[in-house]
């Protein structure tokens, strides 16, 4: 197939991927995002939910986990909003909400609803080479090492979002704007990675206008807003990646030219510009996060969990290090035989194996992306029920404000568990390997080259897809 | 212009401790307002992990004692009384019981667990002495 660009190609062959509806061309949405009062209502709304997380950390006792409002709220039912609706329809939109760098950006601005363009602190640079996934890749991976703690105590949950909004604070003093958010915050990579996938998408209307503009308000900022926090040039947005979606662009824009428009899944996938090792490890991270909390906490092995909860120093050592392997050097190893295999197939020595790396990485996103809704799906049916409880006794105090405290725990259609499991597996795999081979094309030229270095990919792919049914169904 | 920016400050100083110091304020307020009356709280856990907390309790005779068990645990804790008749049944871990009843004759009486919780269960038990006014 000769290479195609975006404008052309379908996804599954059945949508085309240029396929775009401007939510802004409905005028109650263009209104809302121009205010200045949007999200930071919903960003204060968010931290009293976290003010009454981070309190029932301390408060609610060292219960057993889904008896805690922490963390039933923050490992139930928000990392599956993010996982199954956020990340996949909404892009970065928990990142315009998100409270925890909210203190620091105050500190920098000295306001809450309010512009002020002359920004506190030191506004450092970040280091050049540290510009990239890299720090937040190894800080996600650290902090899944402690994954047997966070989600069963309550107070190391506290510690965790405690910690995070501290070293937000801490270097929004010394780090221009939202560097915090960009380089370093834990939850900000796998975002950034899986907003490819998203269904939405801010982008300009018309990149003519943008061009024609000098001052570039975006990024400057003007009376109406801030210059991109985030650091970006929101006339030049070609990928979901780095977005934080915080909606300045909408403010400062004098022509109205933002879009904040519905779209196909995947179409950043295909953006050949700004990939590198970073964002292709994150990918391998996540694949490798999946599997190993599979098989810690809803597979049958007992030993493993008593290594994840740190029943002894000897085994947790031993979680940390077979997991790190397992994520750092097995996964990408066999990527790399594999884009090695691609390579050689295709006969085309003028592609590097670094470049067939990285580019053929990203398909392996959707099939990521998947496994996590699959996984989220085991602990959300049968744990959902014990939210109504804690949603009444948020700090296992014998409350009942809502009158659901004694609601007992109730399994929710976990016979659909397996099915619907494997049915987003297998809808994951599909769409890596349609991507993959758009992939393949775009990185050799030669359609017939394409063709034969796709089989290998096909392979690796068939592979985990089978390693993920043995898993969840055997 | 200035009212705007005083007004402006003000609705973000109040909606910002709201968010933020208003949760932790609401929940002292409305757990003090809960437990104006109540005798005693006593936590539990297993005895390798701590045991009743406090293990000790002095109340005197023939007056309203209102206990609020709370379970603290990973596993499935008991609470009784028996020469009063007091039993809580099983407190689930993350649960709490509130009990109330009337010690109408003076001496010393056991409390303990009443589900088997762990190997140390029998080791889960305090005493409530019941004083004279």
């Amino acid at each position: 197939m000769p290479e195609q660009n975006n404008q052309q190609q379908k996804l599954l062959g059945l949508i085309p991927l240029n396929w775009r509806f401007d939510l802004t061309s409905v005028p109650g949405v263009r209104w809302l995002l121009k205010r200045r009062w949007f999200p930071m209502i919903a960003i204060l709304i968010n931290m009293l939910v976290f003010m009454i997380i981070l309190t029932s950390g301390i408060m609610g006792g060292f219960s057993s986990g889904n008896y805690s409002f922490g963390v039933m709220i923050v490992w139930i039912l928000w990392w599956v909003m993010l996982m199954m609706f956020l990340v996949p329809v909404l892009s970065r939109t928990w990142c315009m909400i998100c409270p925890l760098p909210s203190f620091g950006e105050w500190l920098q601005r000295l306001r809450i609803f309010g512009v002020n363009n002359k920004l506190r602190g030191l506004n450092l640079k970040w280091p050049r080479r540290l510009r990239n996934m890299w720090v937040m890749n190894f800080l996600f991976l650290g902090t899944t090492f402690f994954s047997g703690f966070f989600t069963v105590k309550p107070l190391a949950t506290f510690f965790l979002l405690g910690g995070i909004i501290a070293l937000g604070i801490v270097l929004s003093l010394i780090f221009e704007k939202r560097s915090f958010c960009l380089y370093v915050c834990p939850v900000s990579g796998f975002q950034g990675l899986y907003a490819n996938m998203a269904m939405t998408e801010i982008r300009v209307k018309d990149p003519n206008i943008c061009a024609k503009h000098k001052n570039k308000t975006c990024e400057t900022g003007n009376k109406n807003g801030y210059g991109c926090p985030w650091l970006l040039q929101p006339h030049s947005f070609e990928r979901n990646t780095y977005c934080g979606m915080c909606l300045e662009c909408f403010k400062t824009c004098p022509f109205d030219n933002m879009a904040f428009n519905l779209r196909p899944p995947g179409p950043d996938l295909l953006v050949n510009k700004g990939r590198g090792l970073d964002e292709a490890f994150k990918g391998f991270i996540m694949l490798g996060i999946a599997v190993m909390f599979y098989v810690a906490m809803m597979g049958p092995w007992g030993g493993i969990k008593e290594w994840v909860r740190g029943a002894t120093l000897r085994g947790w050592l031993s979680f940390v290090g077979v997991h790190t392997v397992f994520c750092l050097v097995l996964i990408p190893g066999i990527f790399l035989v594999t884009a090695w295999l691609s390579k050689l197939a295709s006969g085309q020595k003028e592609v590097s194996l670094k470049t067939v790396f990285v580019n053929l990485s990203y398909c392996i996103i959707p099939l990521g992306l998947a496994a996590w809704i699959a996984f989220s799906f085991g602990f959300l049916l049968p744990n959902a029920s014990y939210i109504l409880h804690i949603i009444s006794d948020p700090f296992s105090r014998g409350w009942n404000l809502v009158g659901t405290a004694n609601f007992p725990w109730t399994p929710v259609a976990t016979g659909w568990l397996i099915p619907l499991q494997f049915i987003t597996l297998l809808v994951g795999y599909l769409v890596s390997a349609d991507f993959g081979y758009k992939l393949v094309c775009q990185t050799y030229a030669d359609p017939a080259a394409a063709k034969r270095g796709f089989i290998p990919l096909l392979v690796f792919l068939t592979l985990v897809i089978i390693s993920f049914g043995w898993l969840y169904g055997g | 212009m200035k009212i705007k920016v005083i007004v402006s400050v003000i609705v973000s100083a109040v909606l910002v401790l709201a968010c933020t110091v208003g949760p932790i304020a609401a929940t002292l307020i409305y757990e003090s307002y809960l437990t104006r009356d109540l005798t005693a709280e006593i936590i539990t856990r297993s005895p390798e992990k701590g045991n009743y907390s406090p293990r000790f309790l002095s109340v005197p005779v023939g007056e309203k004692v209102k206990l609020r068990i709370r379970n603290v645990d990973t596993v499935v804790h008991g609470f009784a009384i028996p020469a009063l008749q007091v039993d809580a049944g099983e407190i689930k871990a993350g649960h709490s019981v509130t009990l109330e009843f009337t010690p109408e004759k003076i001496g010393k009486y056991d409390f303990y667990c009443t589900v088997w919780c762990s190997e140390h269960h029998l080791q889960m038990r305090g005493v409530l002495e019941v004083t004279a006014q």
